[in-house]
């Protein structure tokens, strides 16, 4: 009983340890499949819109951020360009049902880690996560 | 004694006489005109004469001398050449020299002496007949001058006059033939009196082949004769009007047409003139532009689509992946239901493109009744509190399925606009030609930059919209021949009238 309890401690501080991602899309059904898709290797956060996402990531910490372009409020990439003025270094996947031009213009300045067009491969997606920030 | 017996010597006074009488009158022939006016020096050179014969007849000492009939000479040439002051004045001077010189070489002679009475009055008598003479044939001359004068004149104003109704006449042509449109002007019985060039062209033929023929035996034509003959009959013009004719090459020619009669006082020139607009090249630049417009919207919706359809697509994809990896009896059930959501979104969007992209001929019109239609469609909306008012029945033309996605695009937009007490009022009304159906949410209203794009498709506010429900409702609206108002207020909301046409009573 007693080996018991600091690996239940350890496997709760693993817990505690688990990277954080915000997933910003203003689909529903899409941040609920990330969340889904995400939630056994990582925390994750929701947010509707941009302005929420820009909310959350000024007030918390995270590892990663997945976020959609085309959205309500704040565009995605304004989203994004607000971010880098304040965090340099945290990596950011673009998942977005289309790409156009200017977006490849902004993506390039902006430091973006991968650009994922929709239907995304949820295999990939995890694949390319684990590769940006390990589990 | 007639003559001098010794005859005319040298240096004879009668050849002084002569000489001087004949430098005299070359001095006087050569005073330049500007100096004395011609008849002064006329009148002066006549005096000379007078004195030297004269002076001839006292050098020849004969009052018998020949020289005496110069005098008549004289008077009857400056008679023809002086007015009566003039000629009178010589045949004084004549007369007043010869009773001077028969005084003095028949001294004692009498007045009443057959040499003074009847000499010197003839020089008078001469003088006069002479000067009646003159002036008769100078008035006859001046009055066959005069004659030939005007003559002159008239020819020369019927030239003028003659030149400028020619100028006249090709100027008006020149204009005629200068207009871009082509002119074609008919008596009233219908024959072409005017054909210009363009108008030659557009009908597909020559001016010579058109003018003096009936308007309506030429091919093509007897549409346009029907709205001439119209035109005057009812002496009012036609303008604007749009007809196809087909010309004598078999070309199809989309005209603009303007038809006015004409009316004069002289019946040779009452009929009607048209003027016709070649619309072939503006026909194929709207086609142009149409096209052009269709592939705009052809690449906005495949961007549209593309991003519309994949979100859905994405969820489909994703948890059918998920679903192969749960076991756990809820989250198959959540995840099932995600994926049917997401079929039922494309589905939607499908809707929305196959009506957007439905053309006005399928439209198949009958009598809808309004506001029956209306409560079936409420029937199965919630999300707001809907009023109705002036339910009663409202029928207008058109086609029921059509106007139901009509409405339920307008309810539906309401009903996203409005956050708390969602209130619907609709309110049918009705005029002489249309059924007005209005629609007042207390929705967050539009916004002016909003209401620009309010009817472009794919255009939306909304994170779940199309982009296509006001194009829709626009569309269906004009499809129905109806009229469409918006008026909204940021924040306090929005008011859309429906106006569709009556059904006429059979």
């Amino acid at each position: 009983m007693t080996t018991y309890q600091p690996m239940k401690n350890l496997v709760n501080e693993g817990e505690r340890m688990k990277k954080r991602i915000l997933v910003c899309d203003d689909e529903e059904s899409i941040r609920l499949l990330l969340n889904e898709s995400l939630q056994d290797t990582y925390e994750v956060v929701e947010a509707a819109n941009g302005r929420d996402a820009l909310r959350l990531a000024t007030k918390e910490h995270f590892d990663l951020i997945i976020m959609d372009i085309k959205m309500p409020s704040v565009h995605g990439l304004e989203a994004i360009e607000r971010i880098r003025q304040r965090s340099d270094n945290i990596p950011i996947v673009i998942c977005s049902a289309y790409r156009a031009m200017e977006d490849d213009i902004i993506v390039k300045t902006s430091n973006v880690a991968a650009f994922l067009v929709k239907p995304i491969d949820i295999k990939a997606l995890k694949a390319k996560i684990f590769e940006l920030i390990g589990d | 004694m007639a003559y001098s017996k010794r005859g005319l010597h040298i240096a004879s006074p009668s050849y002084i006489v002569a000489l001087l009488y004949l430098l005299t009158n070359l001095v006087l022939y050569f005073i330049p005109e500007t100096k004395f006016s011609r008849p002064v020096i006329t009148f002066a050179v006549f005096l000379t004469d007078v004195v030297a014969i004269s002076l001839a007849i006292y050098f020849t000492q004969g009052m018998q001398t020949d020289f005496y009939l110069i005098y008549f000479l004289i008077i009857f040439i400056a008679s023809v050449g002086q007015n009566i002051r003039g000629s009178i004045f010589i045949a004084i001077v004549a007369s007043v020299l010869y009773g001077w010189l028969l005084v003095r070489s028949n001294p004692g002679i009498s007045i009443l002496d057959s040499a003074i009475l009847i000499r010197v009055p003839f020089l008078f008598i001469v003088s006069l007949i002479s000067i009646y003479w003159a002036t008769t044939m100078r008035r006859q001359l001046k009055s066959k001058q005069e004659l030939e004068e005007f003559a002159h004149k008239l020819e020369d104003k019927v030239a003028r006059i003659t030149a400028k109704e020619t100028e006249l006449r090709r100027y008006s042509e020149t204009v005629i033939n200068s207009v871009a449109s082509g002119v074609i002007a008919v008596k009233g019985d219908g024959t072409i009196t005017t054909v210009n060039p363009e108008a030659a062209r557009v009908l597909g033929t020559t001016q010579d082949n058109l003018v003096d023929r009936k308007i309506g035996t030429v091919q093509g034509l007897d549409t346009l004769w029907q709205k001439m003959k119209k035109a005057i009959d009812n002496n009012k013009p036609f303008e604007r009007l749009q007809v196809s004719i087909t010309n004598a090459e078999d070309k199809l020619v989309p005209l603009g047409l303007s038809v006015s009669p004409m009316t004069s006082s002289d019946a040779r020139f009452t009929g009607c003139v048209a003027i016709l607009r070649d619309l072939s090249e503006v026909k194929a630049l709207e086609q142009k532009l149409k096209h052009a417009e269709r592939l705009s919207y052809l690449g906005k919706m495949a961007s549209w689509v593309a991003h519309e359809i994949r979100n859905p697509l994405t969820a489909i994809d994703g948890f059918s992946q998920l679903l192969t990896h749960t076991s756990d009896k809820e989250k198959m059930k959540t995840f099932s239901t995600e994926i049917h959501k997401g079929t039922m979104r494309i589905n939607h969007i499908i809707e929305d493109i196959l009506t957007f992209a439905r053309t006005k001929t399928q439209v198949k019109s009958g009598a809808v009744n309004l506001s029956k239609l209306m409560k079936e469609i409420t029937a199965n909306i919630s999300g707001a509190k809907i009023f109705m008012k002036g339910d009663e029945d409202r029928i207008v033309t058109g086609e029921d399925e059509s106007l139901k996605s009509l409405f339920l695009n307008i309810i539906h937009n309401s009903i996203d606009a409005m956050d708390k007490d969602p209130k619907l009022v609709i309110e049918f009304r009705e005029s002489n030609k249309w059924v007005v159906t209005e629609f007042t949410d207390n929705g967050k209203g539009i916004s002016k930059d909003d209401l620009k794009n309010l009817f472009t498709p794919f255009f939306t506010t909304k994170s779940r919209g199309t982009g296509l429900g006001l194009a829709i409702v626009k569309k269906i609206v004009d499809d129905h021949n109806g009229k469409l108002e918006i008026d909204s207020e940021e924040g306090k909301g929005t008011t859309c009238r429906v106006f569709l046409p009556k059904a006429r009573k059979s």
